[in-house]
Formats: structure tokens, C-alpha cells, sequence
């Protein structure tokens, strides 16, 4: 038998397998969307009581029978759920609970200091971690190889609090060159898009090394090469296109994180982003900022894995049968 | 990973695995790592025995003392802590607990997710449906944000924390457990005991397990050091392991306010980490180099 | 030459009445579905002590028929009945039960051969599935089952990775017999060994059937191994059966054309100078399957209306079953002129 896919046959034939790849892609987008928000109501909703939290313990119990009215604390949580999921589909992400402000906005104010840090991070990422892992891989075994290699394994091992700390010490404490925390200026933001970025070069490239080196490896490079084109063709036009592939993954990855991938690095260096806030909600049981960053993540996650879906599909035909086989 | 026996030549995007890591396999590399694992146990198992003093004990006027090979004492050797009490022991502690956590952590991570692969790959279907998009979903989602609203809320116990940290990787064991379990039922020797007459339970237990185990295994080594970082990320951020307890993540979160004045707090149990979680990576990447080809 | 089956008096031991295998599949993302018909309406029968070789190219669905005669899958369409009672579903306690009675021998035996544990404790494995004799007397069995196949005692402790191809493969039939079934099912048991064994695993097959009893169905692609061990042969195309009868009588006079180009395939040295019929066109393709006749495409003698008319598996005079319009005319004809 050839290796196929065998599902019974009652699984009916799609005319326009295009539109249905799509449509299936997009339906499940939105339903790891939908598991967010019920994870999140979930697990802030039954964890304990905000009303306890937000209002100090010895407070009247009338005052505390009046917030869980105003807040809706008082329905059944199945009640709670549908008129939260309700309110989100009409783009209603509920208010803090602390400044009474809405959270959308509350978390709208701090993307912009977040990706200050993050974007600038991802350049760095992809200016040396692709360049380096290729470099390393063309030269396999050689002293850069090793250097990059261990500069990658460094790059996983070393926390990024541990890391933006070591930066701290040198660049800020000993040395008295740029400012430790804060964002007053673009000096500030330095330190931590140096941290962001090395640890992710770092992974990007050994992740494209080995990529490369697969492709490198593969039959039909050595084909290739034996039908008289020259090495360095034959990398350019064969090896770097189909490494570039898996690739692609990791990019989206990074790509999908640049709104909650500062969580650690924002709190080592007081930046008050995205991450920051978060950390902060999270402390304070503000249900509905920690749900609007949960979801808010997952929607950039989400849109970044679709994109990453459908762009395998066209860059590798040879993978779409392989992947229609899993993504059922 | 989509059907098993189709040649994929790598991980489907929605699944952002771990990228492939290839060390050099000096063998010399693989001994100092397996050295510093060894010592780390030895550590954790005779915490009692070799701490100096109590982790909390206060020494008040020998406060924010350096170690001894910067002008410190050797009555603290590690250096004291803004209370007085004694880095050394308090690092021996902290390697113990978060040791503890990482193995129990991984350790349930590698049940939760074979457990699951095998029942996708038993039932197939929606079953398998589910089990894949909740992997699809656990490997999309950040795991420290999930892990930052579930810690914050249910409050910090360390059962809650070890629970917690279970949950994270264990997308990887249940595809591994799924792809070996399906294509040993398609042809191979599952497909030949359960035409035997055998239980699910034995084809599973007796056979598929431990036919799968090596693989399991290395997977373990490979998360381990992320459970290692992600336990002393969130301690860092003051949601993980709480005081009086201490864990390594922790002491470097506390640490971190006195970097100006006693950086030693802070550097001892930082290089404890890098350390740990460099010497498991590597001692995974030489075992799945060794024993496994199938894990790239 | 071969000792005499059942008369077919009272109940076969396996009745399949006309079932078929569907598969859907899909060569890309962006294919259709496109349903394949691996086994497409095949009826046989199978008597206590007898052999059916089962014969064809690969992918003509022999394989999936020898699932579905363990009940291994179940059909789309049709029944199989094993010793009177319809198959049990697929998994469950009768289903699972039954299987002490009904076995396979594997194709490819390092693969069936769980690497990990000794020869001795898999060959045990069906007595413990099936709780059959004392734990304490299923060791003495053992030897004794390796002793039917003709391997030594101390083999018991080997690993699958120290024993030879021929030795795994003995291995995998001791297995299969230790519950004494009545049916056993051998997918390509010989060619995965040397030719040099080939013929050994071929008489151990039929000695311990002599002995034993069971009902075999052999399934190869290998026409001279079928006829050795076969007491009827039943040649397969494209899902369905389109010859069968005695193998002698197959093998000399095909009646089917797709018969007389595999038989013509065997080197025959007494055969010198007669005309060999060679298969032409493309092989078989499960999933194009041609219309009418499948077989049209490559057929020397095909006519009009093999391209639009399924010709049915019909008994000849001499009591061969052939699917062929072009044969059932001939011998039609043979009959009428008979008849003058």
C-alpha cells in the first residue's frame, strides 16, 4: 500500500480541499481562543473569592454584598461564564477592578512600551541567530561552529532574570554606563532588548543550524550537487529555501510572543509594559486585566500560528499531504 | 506529529517544540556534566548533613558579609545574606527543594502526556482530535503566562506548584507516546499481541511502555532543564516556591536588591541554575544522540 | 500428494460470503478523497485441515483479506462466519476470546517480535492472554511448542535479535500454535527468509498441519510457493477473486487471463516452446481502478464488453470458479460442443 492516509470512507470528499484547509485552520484558531477564555474564567472565577481580596477582611458585610452585585459575583458561575462570553463577543473585556477603568484600554497603554522592547528584540534575533546558525552549519565542525554552538547552549541555560541581572551588574553597576531600570529614555531600553535578543539569537540559531544541516544532508542536495552546480548554487537555491521552512516555526513563535515574551525581563528591569502589568494584576486578582492579556496572547498566538500554518503549506508541498494527514 | 508512518520531516508549526540542539559530543563535556549532576544529587540528598547552620538561622552582626575568597570569613564561606544567614546554606537547601520540584514535576509532566498519547493512539477519532488540539494549544500558549494566573490565583502551595509545572512539556511525551504507540500497532509487535487475544492494558504495560521508555526518557532529560528554569522564573517573580522556604529561583528574586551592595546573594544560586540546566542538556543531547536517532 | 480435507459435509470451518474493504484516501492537501476498494465482494470457504493459497501482486488487497477473515477489521459489506457464528465485533471480550482459535503468522517476524523480551516468555504469551494450563505447566509447553518447530530448548532465553530470520520466524509460528487454533492466517510468511530456507518453512508449515489439524490460509505473491502448500489456490486482481480451484489444475491450464500470465511468470522446463502470454500496461492501481472487467487494461483477449461489465466468479464445468467473460464463452462453447 502506498503511504496514505486510510480513514474509512465515510469521511466524505471535499470539492474545494483549499477553502476547507482554510476554514478547518480558522476553526481551530477559534477554538484554542474559546479554551483560553474558558481556562481563564475557569481558573480565576473558582480560585477564590476577588471580593475577599479586593476589600479589606473586616469590611461591612453589606459593602461586601454590594461589590459582588456590581461586579455580577453573586450569579452562577454558569451565568457568569455566558454573559462573559457574550460580553467578549461584543468586544466588551470587562473593567479593572482596582481603578474601575476599562481593561482593553489599560492594556492598550502599555503594548506600545512592550514592543520597545520586543521588536527591536526580535531584529536582533533574526539579524544573528539565522546568520550565525547557517554560518555555523556551512562550517560544520569548525572553531566559529563550535563558538556558536556554545554561545546557543549558553543562550538556553542562562535565564533571562539571570542574564539581564549580569547586565545589570556590569553595564550599570560597575561600569555606570546606561541606566539600570525605567524608561525614560531609549538608553533604557538597552539592557533589556540586549537580554530579549541574545537568548532568542541564541535558540534561533541553533535551531537553523540544524535545519540547514538536515537539508544539507538530504539526497537531493547531493543530486543536485552532482549535476555540476556549484557548491555555494546549490546552498543559495536548494539548502537555505527548504531550511528556511522549519524555520519559519520558531519565527512565528517569536512573532506570536512579542506582546507577553518581557513577562521576567520587564519585572528585572521596571519597565512597564504588558508583562509588567500583568505580573501586577495577576498580584492584585484583577480578573479582568490578567483575562484581557490571556486573551489578548492567545489571539496574537493564535494569528501567528495560522499564518505559520498556512505559509508551510504553499512553502512545502511536499508537506501537505503528511500535515492533512494529522490536521483531520 | 501527524500520522506515524509518514516520513515528516519535521514538527507540524502549530507545535513549537524545542529547536533540535546538537553539542559537541566531547565525551570529556558528557563526564563534567555527569560530575556536576551527581554532586547536585549528593546535595540535595545530604542537605541535613552538610549545611553549616539552619537556612534560617540569623547571624545579626555578621550581616551582608562577602565570601570568604573576597575578603570574607570562612565561618560563612558563601557570604551572608542581608539577615545574617548563611548563603552557603541556604543555597544547599534551595538546590534540594528545587530539585525536588523539577523531578516530581517532570515526572508527572512524562505520565500525564504518555498516558494521553497512548489513549490517542488507542482510540484514534475524537479522542485523538482532543488529546492533539489540547497538545496544539499547551505548546502555543506561553506556559509562564498560564502558569502566572494559575499560581497568582490559587494561592502558592508547593503541591500546587509541583501540579503546575507538571503540566508543562507533557504535549511532548503524549505526540512521542502516540507516534511510536501507532506505528508499533500498525505493523509491529502491538499489532501481534492484540491479535494474541491481549488486553489494551497489556499491550500497553507490558510491551509498548517499556519498548518506548529509552525515548521517554531522553525526552525527560530534555525538559527537566526547562522545569529547572521555569520553577526559578516564576520564584524569581515572587510566585513560585514562598518564604521560609527557599528555592534557587527565589534566592536570586531576592538577591536581586542588594546587587549593588552584595551581588555574591544573588551569584551563587544564579550559577547553580546555568550550571544545572547546562549539564542535564547536555547529558540529554549525548543520550538521544547514544541511544535514541528517532528524537531529532 | 496431499492428505484429503473435509467433504464439505455440515458447516465450513470459515465461510466469507461476499465482503468488501473500502478505504478513503487522500494523496494530498489539496486532492480529493479518492475511495479505494482493497477487497470488493470476495466469497470463500475454508474446511478444517485444509489449505487455501491466496495469490496476487501487491496491493491487490490479499492482505486485507486476511485481516478480515481473522476479524481483525471489520467489512464494509458481507459476513464472516467462523465455525458457524458471525464474527464478534472488533476488541471485545468474544472478539478478544476467540482469538485463541484463529491466528497469524507474520510476514515480517522480527517486526512481530517484541525485541525487548525473550523468545520463551512471547511464545508463553497466548497461555497467559487466554489463561490456559497451570503458570507452573506453560514452561514444559513451551519447550515443547519449540520443539515442534524445530527449536532447541535453550533458544527459549534468546533475544529476537539473536536468532536467525528462519529461527524468528519459527519463533512467530510457535507462538501462534500455542494455543492450538484452527485457523491460522500466514500473510507472506516466506518471503521475508532466504531462498534458501523458503522450502524449509514451507514443509515445517504443512508437517505441523498434518499433525495438527488446523485450517491454513497462505497469502503470497508467490505462485510456486502456493501451489506447494495449497490444497486450492484462489488468484486475486484488484480485489477480488478471479480464479479458483485446484492448484494443479490453476497452474497448468489458467483459465483466467491475469492466472495465465502469472503461471507463465514460473519458469517451467517442461513448458518449453509453448507461448508465454506477458502482462502489459501499467500495474495495477487500487485507487483507478478501471472499469468493467479491472483487469481489461492488460488483457491480451479482452473485448467490448470487459470494459463495461464486471464479469462474475462462476463455477465452469469442470467445477473451477474463473471470473472472465471470454472463459465462461469459451467453455460455454466447449460444453455445447460436448453436448452435440
Amino acid at each position: 500500500m502506498p503511504p496514505t492516509d486510510r480513514t474509512p470512507v465515510s469521511t466524505g470528499k471535499g470539492r474545494r480541499d483549499m477553502i476547507r484547509f482554510i476554514a478547518i485552520r480558522l476553526l481551530r484558531s477559534l477554538l484554542t481562543i474559546a479554551l483560553v477564555v474558558t481556562f481563564a474564567f475557569v481558573v480565576l472565577r473558582l480560585s477564590g473569592d476577588p471580593a475577599m481580596l479586593i476589600m479589606s477582611v473586616d469590611a461591612p458585610p453589606e459593602a461586601i454584598a454590594a461589590f459582588r452585585r456590581s461586579w455580577g459575583l453573586d450569579e452562577p458561575l454558569w451565568t457568569q461564564y455566558l454573559k462573559y462570553f457574550g460580553a467578549i463577543l461584543h468586544g466588551d473585556l470587562g473593567r479593572s477592578m482596582r481603578d474601575g477603568r476599562d481593561a482593553i484600554v489599560l492594556v492598550a497603554e502599555r503594548i506600545p512600551a512592550t514592543l520597545a522592547l520586543t521588536i527591536p528584540a526580535l531584529l536582533i534575533k533574526l539579524g544573528i541567530g539565522i546568520p550565525a546558525g547557517v554560518h555555523a552549519a556551512l562550517h560544520r565542525d569548525s572553531w566559529s561552529d563550535r563558538l556558536v554552538m556554545l554561545a546557543a547552549v549558553a543562550g538556553f541555560t542562562v535565564p533571562s532574570f539571570v542574564l539581564g541581572l549580569l547586565l545589570v551588574l556590569i553595564f550599570a553597576v560597575q561600569l555606570g554606563w546606561l541606566p539600570s531600570g525605567g524608561q525614560e529614555s531609549w538608553r533604557h531600553a538597552i539592557l533589556p532588548v540586549i537580554t530579549l535578543g541574545v537568548g532568542g539569537a541564541a535558540v534561533l540559531a541553533r535551531f537553523t543550524r540544524s535545519a540547514t544541516l538536515e537539508v544539507l544532508g538530504q539526497l537531493y542536495i547531493r543530486t543536485a550537487s552532482a549535476k555540476g552546480l556549484s557548491w555555494g548554487r546549490v546552498v543559495r537555491s536548494h539548502a537555505l529555501p527548504n531550511a528556511a521552512i522549519p524555520t519559519v516555526t520558531i519565527v512565528g513563535f517569536m512573532v506570536g510572543s512579542l506582546i507577553a515574551g518581557a513577562v521576567v525581563v520587564e519585572s528585572v528591569f521596571s519597565w512597564p509594559g504588558v508583562g509588567r502589568l500583568l505580573v501586577v494584576a495577576v498580584a492584585n486578582r484583577d480578573l479582568a486585566v490578567v483575562q484581557c492579556i490571556l486573551l489578548l496572547v492567545a489571539a496574537t498566538m493564535v494569528t501567528a500560528n495560522l499564518i505559520v500554518d498556512l505559509l508551510y503549506g504553499f512553502l512545502d508541498p511536499r508537506l501537505r499531504s503528511a500535515r492533512s494527514a494529522g490536521a483531520g | 506529529m501527524p500520522e506515524a508512518p509518514l516520513p515528516v520531516p519535521s514538527p507540524p508549526p502549530a507545535s513549537v517544540a524545542r529547536p533540535p540542539r546538537r553539542l559537541s559530543k566531547t565525551p570529556g563535556l558528557v563526564l563534567f556534566a555527569l560530575g556536576w549532576i551527581a554532586t547536585m544529587l549528593l546535595v540535595a540528598l545530604l542537605a541535613d548533613q552538610l549545611m553549616p547552620y539552619a537556612y534560617t538561622a540569623l547571624d545579626l552582626r555578621n550581616r551582608l558579609t562577602p565570601p570568604a575568597f573576597l575578603s570574607g570569613t570562612w565561618a560563612h564561606p558563601l557570604g551572608t545574606d542581608e539577615l545574617g544567614r548563611d548563603v552557603l546554606s541556604r543555597l544547599i537547601v534551595s538546590i534540594r527543594l528545587s530539585l525536588i520540584i523539577a523531578f516530581g514535576a517532570t515526572m508527572l509532566s512524562a505520565t500525564i502526556g504518555t498516558l494521553l498519547g497512548f489513549l490517542a493512539a488507542h482510540f484514534r477519532g475524537w479522542a485523538e482530535q482532543i488529546v492533539m488540539a489540547l497538545a496544539d494549544f499547551q505548546a502555543a500558549m506561553p506556559f509562564l503566562i498560564l502558569a502566572l494566573s494559575v499560581l497568582a490565583f490559587f494561592g502558592n502551595a508547593l503541591g500546587l506548584l509541583v501540579l503546575l509545572l507538571g503540566l508543562h512539556g507533557w504535549e511532548r511525551y503524549a505526540r512521542i507516546a502516540r507516534g511510536l504507540a501507532i506505528s508499533a500497532g500498525a505493523q509491529g509487535y502491538a499489532a501481534a499481541v492484540r491479535q494474541l487475544g491481549a488486553s489494551s492494558a497489556r499491550i500497553y504495560g507490558r510491551h509498548v511502555l517499556p519498548n518506548i521508555a529509552s525515548t521517554l526518557i531522553v525526552s525527560m532529560t530534555l525538559v527537566f532543564p526547562e522545569v529547572i528554569l521555569l520553577e526559578s522564573g516564576l520564584s524569581f517573580l515572587g510566585l513560585g516556591v514562598q518564604p521560609p522556604s527557599t528555592s534557587l529561583g527565589n534566592m536570586v528574586g531576592y538577591g536581586r536588591e542588594y546587587l549593588t551592595r552584595a551581588p555574591w546573594i544573588l551569584l551563587s544560586p544564579a550559577a547553580v541554575i546555568v550550571m544545572t540546566t547546562f549539564a542535564v542538556s547536555v547529558v540529554g543531547d549525548w543520550l538521544r544522540d547514544r541511544l535514541d536517532p528517532t528524537l531529532r | 500428494m496431499h492428505p484429503r480435507y473435509g467433504t464439505g459435509l455440515g458447516m465450513s470451518l470459515l465461510t466469507v460470503t461476499n465482503v468488501g474493504r473500502r478505504y478513503a484516501m487522500r494523496r494530498g492537501l489539496l486532492a480529493r478523497a479518492v475511495t479505494v476498494h482493497a477487497v470488493d465482494g470476495v466469497s470463500l470457504s475454508l474446511e478444517r485441515g485444509e489449505t487455501l493459497g491466496l495469490v496476487g501482486e501487491s496491493g491487490c488487497g490479499k492482505s486485507t483479506t486476511g485481516r478480515l477473515v481473522l476479524g481483525l477489521e471489520a467489512p464494509d459489506g458481507g459476513a464472516v462466519h467462523f465455525d458457524g457464528a458471525p464474527m464478534p465485533a472488533v476488541g471485545d471480550a468474544a472478539w478478544r476470546k476467540l482469538r485463541a482459535r484463529m491466528q497469524m503468522v507474520f510476514q515480517d517476524p522480527l517486526g512481530a517480535l517484541d525485541r525487548r523480551l525473550p523468545i520463551g516468555v512471547q511464545v508463553a504469551e497466548p497461555l497467559e492472554i487466554h489463561n490456559l494450563l497451570n503458570p507452573s505447566d506453560r514452561p514444559a509447553r513451551v519447550i515443547e511448542l519449540l520443539g515442534a518447530v524445530g527449536l532447541r530448548p535453550d533458544q527459549a532465553e534468546r533475544y529476537p535479535h539473536e536468532l536467525s530470520g528462519g529461527q524468528r520466524q519459527r519463533a512467530v509460528l510457535a507462538r501462534a500454535l500455542a494455543t492450538n487454533p484452527d485457523l491460522l492466517v500466514c500473510d507472506e510468511p516466506i518471503s521475508a527468509l532466504d531462498v534458501s530456507i523458503q522450502a524449509q518453512a514451507m514443509n515445517l508449515l504443512m508437517e505441523l498441519q498434518a499433525r495438527l489439524g488446523m485450517a491454513i490460509l497462505f497469502i503470497s505473491h508467490d505462485l510456486r510457493a502456493v501451489r506447494q502448500v495449497s490444497h486450492r489456490i484462489a488468484v486475486m486482481y484488484l480485489g477480488r477473486i478471479v480464479e479458483m480451484g485446484e492448484p494443479d489444475a490453476v497452474l497448468h491450464d489458467p483459465a483466467h487471463p491475469y492466472a495465465r500470465a502469472l503461471a507463465a511468470a514460473i519458469p517451467h522446463p517442461g513448458l518449453r516452446g509453448q507461448t508465454r502470454p506477458v502482462l502489459q500496461g501499467d500495474p495495477p492501481n487500487p485507487a483507478d481502478r478501471p472499469s468493467g472487467c479491472a483487469f481489461h487494461p492488460r488483457c491480451p483477449i479482452a473485448e467490448a464488453i470487459c470494459r463495461t461489465s464486471v464479469p462474475a466468479l462462476l463455477p465452469r464445468q469442470d467445477g473451477r470458479q474463473v471470473a472472465c467473460h471470454a472463459a465462461h464463452r469459451s467453455d460455454a462453447g466447449v460444453h455445447r460442443e460436448r453436448a452435440a
